[in-house]
């Protein structure tokens, strides 16, 4: 199998200068560019071309239209990496329908967790159809149970439909295009319902701004499709840009993180992106090794998203890679989020990690990011990575909580305007009223300041966790400590906190109303285990006396006040085991400032 | 090669996950047992591949509990070579 060109001889490169999807996959399947997929050990599984790709959308199209599917209505996708979810979310496209991705699951023994998660989904989204894999589809139909879902079946199912009756329209450029699912606990989801002008302007600023493309660029992803960063970076706006794209399943990544270093050595990928994690992983996984077997010189764009930058990893990844040509001005740390359909900042360009030192005793005590004199010893100082400027079109401001704009060098909430922004969550007027403030501004609910304006990432204000590259709703994490006989509800909080390389550590207070110590040490554990079923993380148990904590008006455990008096070691402990921070944490000035 | 002996050879492998060095059966959890993370499930699962020269599919690891249940997955990759 030969893999689609990286270039198109006989067509023009037009970067993103669309209106709709449909208009770039027209345009896209006119050359001979596409997607490659390839196996879990890195071998050519399957190639399509754009033209292939639109042909079989907009056949499936006629059919998804026959089926008398209303327009509009929510189409969800088990978002494998393979052919079959790309020419089903363009099929959608062709059809008027809505294409809703969903999530995969890889946790040890999380089968039930993964069904409640696309429970919510497919409720909150209120699907008309769904599709899987022929292996996943007993989960889909696990989940979809009782939901009203009216066609629900494997790729050659839909395939295998009707034609007769279809003719379907596509979405025009003042329509929806897809609904996206990356926040929100799993019992309450939220849904960013994207447009198409949002799409398609975000695509164009990614590819005529952020990575500047060219004749030449390969795309090569491992992210999932579910995720904005894996969907619109690696699928919808290469396409955009009729760029080529190699995938390899995250599964595969995981696995074997080599196989994505090696199909980017192999096939000449240009432009590839990750959270700081997977640079992390290849570095873990090169132990024996020199790291001089890949060609990494045709990397130009090493991206970095999706969690906090840590510049420590990325320094090990190219000490680790110098031996394959690793360029280390290839970094390009970036700032987005799907609030805002994906990017909104992008550093220059061939600049590298820059990163900003400021003194952490102003930075804790006043919330201002003051430079650190050279001579300042690592321990009174903090660094933080500067994300680059917002896109043309796009503004930024740091804003205090009564929304003030703040100085340069102020901590604040970032918030941003521009032509991708979300119109709201989908059927959540609150959680958008919460989100797009009355003078049409994003809150991101992250923390940070601007240098010379560029964004730079102090942390969250949402409650968040980011472990391993993944979100984990801290809702989640207490409602199945609850679920335990020995817990009382609303008597859980769940946080984490993050250390000095900005990892993230999950940490479960829990008030304890059992008095046998022995009883107590197996509630650490059941609260231990019934975490990593639900969540696949590591977590410290914080059990502590009844009525000791501080409860929200709502009679619930606050978290903040949880993490505050957790991080300044004020809390109360049960047991035995040690607990609280470790003397390299940092202090609580991020819970101080997150407010109850 | 037997259930058994797939079984044991797992035992063998996962030692070095067993940081509280308790015993380990068929009915060991890896997660609430071994607390092993979604970070060495993926290490575990490469060892296991390479060790048995099996591809395990990837969407059916969200079905396995106990060591019992990797073995009778490995088994049937296995059985299906």
């Amino acid at each position: 199998m030969q893999l689609t060109a990286t270039t198109n001889a006989d067509l023009a490169f037009r970067i993103g200068e669309f209106e709709t999807l449909t208009d770039g996959l027209d345009y896209a399947a006119k050359g001979v560019t596409g997607c490659n997929f390839f196996s879990p050990r890195g071998k050519i599984a399957d190639v399509l071309t754009y033209a292939e790709i639109r042909q079989r959308a907009v056949d499936l199209a006629v059919r998804l239209d026959a089926s008398g599917l209303k327009r509009g209505s929510r189409f969800g996708l088990i978002a494998e990496t393979n052919a079959s979810f790309v020419v089903f979310f363009y099929a959608c496209q062709y059809a008027g329908l809505i294409p809703v991705p969903l999530p995969l699951s890889i946790n040890l023994g999380g089968h039930e967790s993964h069904v409640t998660r696309l429970r919510g989904m497919i409720a909150a989204a209120d699907l008309s159809a769904a599709m899987a894999s022929v292996d996943m589809l007993p989960t889909l139909r696990e989940a979809a149970e009782g939901s009203g879902v009216e066609l629900i079946g494997s790729p050659d199912d839909f395939y295998g439909l009707t034609p007769v009756g279809g003719d379907p329209r596509p979405f025009d450029k003042t329509e929806a295009c897809y609904l996206q699912y990356s926040s929100g606990s799993t019992t309450q989801p939220r849904g960013v319902l994207v447009t198409q002008r949002a799409i398609t302007s975000n695509g164009r600023a990614i590819g005529q701004h952020g990575l500047r493309l060219r004749p030449g660029d390969r795309a090569t992803s491992w992210l999932p499709l579910y995720h904005d960063m894996g969907l619109v970076g690696f699928c919808l706006a290469p396409m955009l840009s009729q760029v080529s794209i190699d995938y390899l399943a995250t599964s595969t990544f995981a696995l074997r993180p080599r196989t994505w270093l090696k199909t980017m050595s192999d096939h000449g990928g240009t432009i590839s992106f990750s959270p700081t994690f997977g640079y992390e992983l290849c570095v873990r996984r090169m132990a024996n090794s020199n790291g001089g077997e890949f060609d990494l010189s045709r990397w130009r764009i090493a991206g970095i998203g999706g969690e906090m930058v840590r510049p420590d990893v990325l320094d090990a990844f190219v000490d680790t890679f110098a031996n394959s040509g690793f360029d280390r001005t290839a970094f390009l740390p970036s700032y987005g989020l799907a609030e805002a359909t994906l990017a909104v900042s992008f550093t220059e360009i061939g600049a590298g990690v820059r990163v900003d030192r400021v003194d952490r005793d102003a930075y804790e005590r006043t919330g201002k990011a003051v430079p650190a004199p050279r001579t300042t010893p690592a321990s009174s100082a903090r660094s933080f990575v500067l994300c680059g400027r917002v896109m043309p079109g796009y503004e930024s401001e740091i804003r205090n909580d009564e929304d003030q704009v703040l100085a340069e060098r102020d901590i604040g909430r970032v918030c941003i305007k521009g032509p991708s922004l979300m119109d709201g969550y989908f059927r959540n007027a609150e959680a958008t009223r919460a989100t797009i403030l009355a003078d049409g501004w994003l809150d991101t609910g992250d923390m940070g300041y601007l240098l010379d304006d560029e964004i730079v990432i102090t942390g969250r204000r949402k409650d968040m966790i980011i472990c391993n590259g993944r979100n984990i709703w801290p809702q989640d994490l207490e409602w199945a400590v609850e679920s335990l006989p020995a817990v009382r509800s609303g008597c859980a909080a769940a946080f984490s906190v993050n250390d000095d390389h900005d990892e993230e550590r999950v940490v479960v207070v829990v008030e304890c109303y059992v008095n046998d110590p022995e009883k107590q040490q197996e509630l650490v554990k059941d609260i231990a285990a019934i975490i990593h079923r639900t969540a696949g993380v590591h977590c410290e148990v914080v059990l502590v006396p009844a009525r000791s904590l501080v409860y929200t008006s709502s009679g619930k455990l606050s978290r903040a006040a949880a993490k505050t008096q957790y991080l300044d070691g004020s809390i109360r402990l049960l047991h035995a085991e040690p607990a609280g921070p470790e003397p390299h944490l940092e202090q609580p000035r991020l819970a101080v400032s997150a407010g109850a | 090669m037997d259930k058994d002996s797939v079984v044991n050879e797992l035992c063998e492998l996962l030692q070095k996950y067993n940081k509280e060095g308790i015993e380990l059966t068929a009915e060991t959890k890896l997660g609430s047992d071994l607390d092993v993370d979604s970070v060495e499930v993926m290490d575990l699962i490469m060892e296991i591949e390479d060790k048995f020269d099996i591809d395990i599919p990837i969407n059916l690891v969200s079905e396995i509990e106990s060591i019992g249940d990797l073995a009778s997955l490995v088994f049937k990759r296995l059985e299906a070579r």
